[in-house]
């Protein structure tokens, strides 16, 4: 019988951790529409189904979006894992938004 | 909502922004990725956290007025929008557009079941230009069409009687649209809608009466004049002049032997009456098919039923 290998395991707790994303946005503006094709694209390709995003319209939930301390949107937060970040703009920097979310980039 | 009307309102954020941007624009770390996002155009509005307000930058202000505009002109294009159903365009404008928010477009295709006998009523349907037989079924699959509904009427009267279960089965057999709305929005609808309420009572004395006459032509007539009175029924609705239908679906809606109803489509093409080719049925001469029908036809369709309706109403 042969040992498994460690390698795969790491890379199964990987894919079992759900990062929690929460994008704030102005509903039907360009740079927000842009953003949420942008961020949905590039979760489809590193995360999978291993991602939970919040969309939030700033118009709809002002109150909210002064609480939680948002200061421009589009504004992408990471809430989870740990450590949380934050991204500003329309998320066309794909390498940025990677850095930000703590993922590797794919090899192109 | 409410939130988003208030910010959108005269004095708001909207109305002043460039004012209120050059405020707050500063306030923002100099250098900091907002302020370069800002300048590198990547930003829709500033969460003010001084004021408490949503300062929308102008391009996003731009986009969402352009926005509001398509809308408001889609809802007035459906506002004066000729309404092709008749139970819908009799009722008062205000009614109507009253009951258009909860109406939903869709296409019925040749074939489709909207319901079986004992199958729970979960919308009901007006047909705009599709067609739909209300079959009384036996054992088996055998069934006799006893109702038709176009354009003139409403699929799902049960509920506007106060029941939710079906006695019949309703099937497509003319593809076309229809606005159909749930059972529950249309329970509220009736109550609320004196003018629908009316509409559809008379609609359903008019079925009752199509019924009535669909058995006694049945028992007593012949297969060619029965033949004769269902398609000009079908002709008159719908709003194109060819329909598609075979020999088989015209047996089962006459409840009459495929090799009948044949005999009677070939008497009919060969005087002219109609044009039979590959299930499309086109009528020719609709004078000469009247005379071929029997009477039910005029009782079923004639002025007699529309009088009652119409005098009713006034």
């Amino acid at each position: 019988m042969s040992r498994r290998p460690r390698k795969p395991k790491v890379r199964e707790a990987e894919a079992t951790t759900i990062v929690v994303l929460r994008l704030y946005i102005v509903g039907g503006a360009p740079n927000s529409v842009q953003a949420v094709a942008n961020l949905e694209a590039i979760c489809r390709e590193h995360l999978k189904e291993g991602y939970r995003l919040e969309v939030v319209d700033v118009l709809e939930q002002p109150r909210r979006a002064l609480a939680e301390g948002v200061l421009v949107t589009p504004s992408l937060a990471k809430l989870s894992p740990r450590p949380v970040a934050n991204v500003v703009g329309n998320l066309s920097d794909r390498n940025k938004v990677v850095r930000a979310l703590g993922l590797k980039a794919k090899a192109r | 909502m409410s939130d988003r009307s208030s910010l959108l309102c005269p004095g708001g954020a909207v109305k002043r922004p460039n004012v209120k941007l050059q405020k707050v624009a500063p306030r923002l770390a100099k250098r900091g990725p907002e302020q370069l996002a800002i300048e590198a155009g990547e930003i829709d509005a500033i969460v003010d956290h001084a004021s408490h307000n949503i300062i929308l930058l102008p391009a996003a202000r731009r986009a969402l007025h352009e926005a509001a505009d398509r809308t408001s002109a889609a809802r007035e294009g459906a506002r004066l929008a000729p309404i092709a159903n008749r139970v819908l365009a009799d009722l008062p404008r205000n009614d109507y557009l009253g009951l258009m928010d909860g109406l939903e477009p869709v296409v019925l295709t040749y074939g489709t079941v909207l319901y079986e006998p004992g199958e729970t009523i979960a919308h009901v349907h007006f047909p705009i230009d599709c067609l739909v037989s209300l079959l009384a079924t036996v054992e088996g699959r055998r069934a006799m069409e006893v109702g038709l509904v176009g354009r003139e009427g409403m699929v799902g009267i049960p509920l506007a009687l106060g029941v939710e279960v079906s006695s019949v089965r309703a099937l497509v057999q003319g593809t076309g649209r229809a606005l159909r709305m749930n059972a529950a929005r249309f329970k509220t609808a009736f109550k609320q809608c004196p003018p629908l309420r009316d509409a559809l009572h008379r609609h359903a004395c008019v079925m009752l009466a199509q019924a009535r006459q669909t058995v006694a032509c049945n028992q007593f007539h012949l297969v060619e004049a029965r033949l004769a009175r269902w398609l000009l029924m079908t002709s008159d609705r719908i709003p194109c002049e060819e329909f598609f239908l075979t020999q088989e679906f015209l047996a089962d809606m006459l409840g009459v032997l495929r090799a009948a109803v044949n005999r009677a489509a070939g008497s009919f093409r060969q005087r002219d009456l109609i044009r039979y080719r590959r299930g499309r049925v086109r009528i020719l001469d609709r004078k000469g098919l009247e005379a071929a029908s029997c009477r039910c036809y005029t009782k079923i369709e004639g002025p007699g039923p529309r009088a009652t309706w119409t005098a009713t109403r006034s």
